[in-house]
């Protein structure tokens, strides 16, 4: 099996002096330790998921993060717009089940460069307020800046960890920036990640932009895959769109929480405002339930969704 | 205002990447979206910057063009009450 | 996992299943070419960028040679592209749009400065609802990526290498995959 050996996270503009490749080999660092997997390098996978890089160069920062880790294999990076995150999961854990690998340094990052804040602006998604997705006011995204990191590793014991239990990736074959109407590709990633029970689902953890048509088209998707009981975490409203970074860092986060019983408000969320109701709660919540799925959704049409269970 | 029409209709045709369209190909009144041209929502993003950049005229989003851009007849109306440059 | 058909597009040359296909045209140009040769029925082909038009005439030139019915909406094929400059030459063009003293950031040509882009607008001419991706790899990585892609869900791949440098230097190196 595939389980989670341990996390890091490096939150927003605080650490605007480091580099893409200091960021990212900062977080790698503090969760390679945690794991205490400092000395298998040689058994290590990097992969990296990014939009953008290190100023639209992909591949260098790639060669430079797993050289200063000193990972002897190749790395991966992982653009599959903003599942990336979650794409990469997929990924470490496919690779992991066949590779020669034991571990895989999952990292999520993405700058906030003009490039990608005036292209948002172009495409009018950005909201002037801080963002509300689901509710019923949204007016579209913030965006946000982290990066994230998640170690991955195969082995039979995996007590107390968190275990990949399932990953898909569908397009909508639609539109390249607009999501489907019938939330397809998203609904059909969830209903190939589903538990046995439903019942055993702590939460669904949403991409939830605050854009008026994916949040629809989330709560669409939900509702086809008969998810409309399942808590909803919804988590821009604290970090905003982090891009690349968000796949990592809202798996991460909702881990987390869930770790202590917790589901986290949805933050900036009041009113109904999508066609089918989600059970979200702008109120912090309690379970004892062990899976949860993350779903993300990007332009290029692409939707990922991943189950993890706390063993 | 005929001149007019017909410069709007060569840049929208340079501005969308309309392959082998003539401005001929456009008629005034035709509706640009729907069936029309077939264009889509990213079109009516880059009407959006056309207008900003040859006539000075700030639409804040889509929802805003959409009555403006209903046909090239309507854009020119539009742009020679409302433009700055 | 084996190749049934396979393409190579470089700007000189074009070769199908190990047939080279005679061209006129050199460059970017040899696109266009291929695209009124194979295609000419997707005007939105000129809404895209050198990235996505190679990608998707490589991916059609294939799936023509391939002979299969196509048109109706299917998810059991992957389309998986693996490169080394993610969508650059694209990301150069929309930077020009964003200067301090000609500020028009165009929203077309943002929407292609991802490189997972291409891999949606053949599944969008296919009506391909199953798994689409994009990697930055070595090219040694192609096979092993692809190899990874296939499950109970996925029984075939079209994809492979497909790297633009610029409007001179590109290569489409794409497969149809089977089990």
């Amino acid at each position: 099996m595939v389980f989670a050996a341990a996390h890091s996270i490096l939150l927003g503009e605080e650490h605007s002096d480091m580099s893409f490749v200091e960021r990212c080999v900062y977080v790698a660092r503090e969760a390679i330790e945690e794991a205490g997997i400092a000395d298998n390098e040689a058994q290590t996978l990097l992969v990296l998921s990014t939009t953008k890089g290190d100023n639209l160069d992909l591949w260098t920062p790639a060669l430079q993060i797993a050289q200063a880790l000193g990972c002897t294999h190749r790395p991966i990076v992982v653009s599959n717009a903003c599942t990336s995150g979650v794409c990469a999961q997929i990924t470490a854990a496919r690779l992991l089940a066949t590779g020669p690998y034991k571990y895989a340094v999952v990292i999520g990052c993405d700058i906030l460069t003009d490039f990608i804040r005036s292209g948002f602006e172009a495409l009018k998604a950005l909201s002037p307020e801080p963002c509300r997705p689901f509710d019923s006011d949204r007016q579209g995204l913030n965006l946000g800046e982290a990066t994230a990191c998640l170690i991955m590793a195969r082995g039979e014991e995996a007590a107390g960890h968190w275990v990949y239990e399932a990953g898909s990736i569908h397009n909508d074959a639609n539109h390249i920036t607009g999501p489907s109407r019938t939330g397809e590709g998203s609904y059909r990633c969830l209903r190939d990640v589903l538990p046995t029970e439903i019942a055993d689902l702590a939460c669904l953890s949403l991409h939830g932009t605050g854009t008026p048509y994916n949040d629809e088209m989330e709560s669409i998707a939900v509702h086809r895959a008969g998810l409309d009981s399942v808590p909803v975490v919804s988590l821009k409203g604290y970090y905003g769109h982090t891009l690349g970074a968000a796949g990592l860092l809202e798996t991460i986060v909702t881990m987390r929480h869930l770790d202590s019983g917790l589901i986290p408000a949805a933050k900036g969320y009041q009113h109904q405002g999508t066609t089918y109701a989600l059970n979200i709660s702008a109120e912090r919540r309690t379970t004892d339930k062990r899976h949860f799925i993350k779903l993300l959704s990007g332009f290029g049409g692409v939707n990922a969704a991943v189950r993890w269970r706390k063993q | 205002m005929d001149s007019l029409k017909q410069q709007l209709k060569l840049q929208i045709i340079a501005a969308l990447n309309l392959e082998g369209m003539q401005p001929e190909d456009i008629q005034d009144d035709a509706p640009l979206f729907g069936e029309g041209l077939g264009l889509d929502s990213i079109d009516a993003l880059e009407l959006i910057v056309l207008l900003e950049r040859e006539y000075g005229i700030r639409l804040k989003d889509a929802k805003e063009g959409k009555p403006v851009f209903q046909s090239v007849a309507v854009m020119a109306d539009y742009i020679t009450t409302h433009r700055t440059k | 996992m084996k190749q049934i058909h396979h393409i190579l597009i470089l700007p000189d040359r074009v070769v199908v299943d190990d047939q080279p296909v005679t061209i006129t045209t050199q460059g970017a140009d040899i696109v266009t070419e291929l695209y009124r040769r194979y295609m000419n029925d997707y005007p939105k082909f000129f809404k895209m960028d050198l990235l996505s038009r190679l990608g998707l005439v490589a991916a059609d030139i294939l799936l023509q040679t391939e002979g299969a019915e196509r048109g109706a909406e299917r998810d059991d094929r992957a389309v998986v592209i693996v490169n080394r400059h993610a969508s650059l030459n694209n990301d150069r063009a929309y930077e020009a749009t964003i200067q301090p003293d000609n500020y028009f950031p165009s929203p077309s040509l943002f929407v292609y400065t991802l490189p997972n882009v291409v891999a949606g607008e053949i599944a969008i001419r296919n009506h391909y609802l199953g798994e689409t991706a994009c990697y930055i790899a070595a090219q040694e990585d192609v096979e092993p990526l692809i190899a990874s892609t296939f499950n109970e869900h996925t029984t075939s791949v079209i994809g492979g290498w497909l790297d633009v440098t610029d409007e001179k230097e590109f290569i489409a190196k794409l497969s149809i995959w089977t089990h």
